[in-house]
Parts: structure tokens; sequence; C-alpha cells
């Protein structure tokens, strides 16, 4: 069973080693791939100087684009199963393999580390939490399928799946985006518990969740990309 | 319309058409994108060349002025062209991003090739 762990990482330079270090000593059986997405500060260098397995772009993608990379990489290299973690510390290795059992139990295509299931951990400030519980809303209406932690980064997706993404990955607001495509396209989305930290250092990339810009702009996205994906449902099954 | 004014408009028109041309034989601008300008510009040489078809054009959609007529079928043609050029723009970045995920995971590839050839290098001295 070949696993990989892709970690995208934009000026992480204070959280990418701690994050690398941390994922092999809980599971050094994983292999990982840092997506440099041409990052400004010393990220590169120190992923160079460590030995760590990197990509890096020689212009920025932002977080769509990068991820994708990583399944195009998974996807050549023949991994059987590939995971999301973000660079920045707040994803903890120790539930690396909760996230990967539904995977692995073959019970779904995709497995969602959501930090409110049991709500245990970090819990986010409230604005982000009404936000995410609103577009978990929005999800549950444009797809039938109920998510609760629709922004969370932390995920694990089977061949199949990794495949799929490869191919078409969403490019504006990646993790909503993902989980309808999925969703649509007859791929089992599932949530499992796990516990998320406050991120250790640097700036998170959906900075101004809060605003109610954002929020107009994710939901016609979202509405939009609803409306052109042709629901093939069961397609995979 | 006075014979002077449509005199320069049909040299207007002429000039347009002959620059979209000349772009095209230079290879200055792609085949496909210039089609609506093409169009465009043999429209404003026949409402140049014979204004009579702007009034019978009027007539039918029972506009007030003729040059009301002209202006509209302008920002028809300009909402058209942008919506192309916002297409072409779609298409290049799909383009950029596969580019550069390719050239990325190549880099490494190179990368590795290189430590390894590297090593092996060392170990025949």
């Amino acid at each position: 069973m070949k696993i990989l762990v892709i970690i995208p990482c934009y000026n992480e330079q204070e959280n990418i080693l701690d994050t690398v270090q941390n994922l092999k000593a809980h599971c050094p059986e994983v292999d990982c791939l840092v997506v440099n997405d041409c990052s400004t500060d010393n990220s590169e260098y120190i992923l160079k100087e460590n030995n760590i397995p990197y990509i890096s772009f020689p212009c920025n993608l932002g977080i769509g684009g990068g991820v994708q990379a990583g399944y195009v990489y998974a996807k050549q290299n023949g991994y059987d199963v590939t995971i999301q973690m973000d660079g920045d510390g707040q994803h903890d290795p120790a539930f690396l393999h909760t996230v990967i059992q539904p995977i692995l139990d073959g019970s779904a295509d995709m497995a969602i580390g959501s930090r409110f299931l049991e709500k245990k951990g970090f819990q986010t400030s409230f604005a982000r939490r009404m936000g995410i519980r609103f577009l978990s809303g929005l999800i549950r209406i444009l797809t039938g399928k109920r998510v609760l932690d629709v922004t969370s980064g932390y995920r694990a997706c089977n061949r199949a799946l990794t495949e799929f993404y490869a191919h078409s990955y969403a490019q504006d607001y990646p993790e909503p985006e993902a989980i309808i495509a999925a969703v649509l396209n007859g791929f089992r989305v599932q949530e499992v518990a796990v516990e998320m930290k406050e991120r250790q250092g640097g700036v998170s990339s959906i900075r101004a969740f809060s605003s109610i810009y954002y929020m107009i702009k994710v939901s016609i996205s979202l509405l939009v990309y609803r409306f052109v994906l042709v629901d093939r449902g069961g397609a995979h099954k | 319309m006075t014979l002077g004014l449509q005199l320069w408009v049909l040299f207007g028109a002429v000039v347009y058409l002959g620059i979209i041309l000349w772009m095209l034989k230079h290879k200055k601008l792609n085949v496909r994108f210039s089609i609506t300008w093409l169009i465009s510009g043999v429209c404003l040489l026949i409402f140049a060349a014979c204004p009579y078809v702007v009034y019978v054009l009027r007539d039918i959609f029972r506009i007030e002025m003729p040059s009301n007529l002209v202006f509209a079928m302008v920002i028809g043609f300009m909402m058209l062209i942008l919506l192309s050029l916002s297409a072409a723009v779609t298409k290049f970045s799909e383009s950029i991003k596969r580019l550069t995920q390719s050239v990325a995971i190549l880099e490494k590839r190179v990368r590795e090739l290189e430590t390894e050839l590297n090593k092996k290098n060392d170990d025949r001295l």
C-alpha cells in the first residue's frame, strides 16, 4: 500500500520543517511531498537543506493548482491513497490513521478530517464557524450530502478519486468545491472526527474568511460550480 | 449623411480592415480571434458604402435615430470580443497551470536523477 501525503506550502518557513518532521515521527511508512507554490520566503531553501521531497512551481498557482499537482504526482507514481494536509501545523499527524481508515476499509472514496464531529481541539472563531456552517448548509442543498467541516484541508482520497482530481480540481475555492465535485461524480464522501490545532505561525490562505464579501464570492462560485457540473450520480460505483 | 462624412467613414473602415488584414498576414493576430474583428470591419464598411442599409435596419427595429443602431451594434460586437477574450484567458490559465505543474514534477525528477548520478560518480572515484 503506497500512501502519499501532499503538503501545500506557501510562505511557511516557520512551520514546514516541524510539520514534516512531526509527520515522519508519527507515520514513517508514508511518503510525503511538499508543494512549494512559489514561496517568497525561505521555504524552498529549508526543504532543500533538509532533504524533504518537494516540487517547486516557477509561478504562483494558488492552493487549488498546488494540491492538484500533488494529485498528478500521486497518479504518475501509482499511489493507492493520497492525503492532503496543511503545511501550517494545524493538522495533527497523530490523526492520519483515523483519516485514512475509511479509505483502507473501502467504505469511502474520500475521508475528510472534521473538527466539528466531536467538537474537540481548536474550533476557530465564532465568525468562521458561522461561515463554515453556512457553506455546509449550501453544500447540503446543492448535493444532498451533509458535510460539517467543508473547509477542512485534511482529507484522504483513494486511487479513483486521486485520478479524478489529477484530471480536474477546482481552482478558486478548492476545499468546498472539491466536495461538490466528488459527490456529484458518484464518489462516497465521509467525515471522520479529528482534533485540529491553532496554526503555529504565518497567515491562513482564507484570510478574509469572516468578511461577508468572501462568503458571497464562495456562494456564487459554489452555485455556478454546481450547475456546470453534470450530475453523473453513481458513475463510479 | 453628407458625402464628405461618408468618405471619411469609408476611409476609416478601409484602414480598420487593412490593419486587421496586415496583422493577420504578419501573424500578429490569431485567425481564431480575428473573425469577430473582421465581421465588425465588414459591417462598418457596408454601412459606410451604402448608408441606406442603416435606414432600412432602423425602420425594421423601429429605432428613432440611425446612429443609435450603429452604436448598439458596436457595443454588441465589443461584448462579443470581450467575451471571447475572457474565454481565451481562461484557456491560457488552464494551460499555464498544467505546464507549471508538469515543470515542477519534472524538475523534481531531474533533481533526483542528478543526485543519483553524482552518487554513482563518487562511488566510481
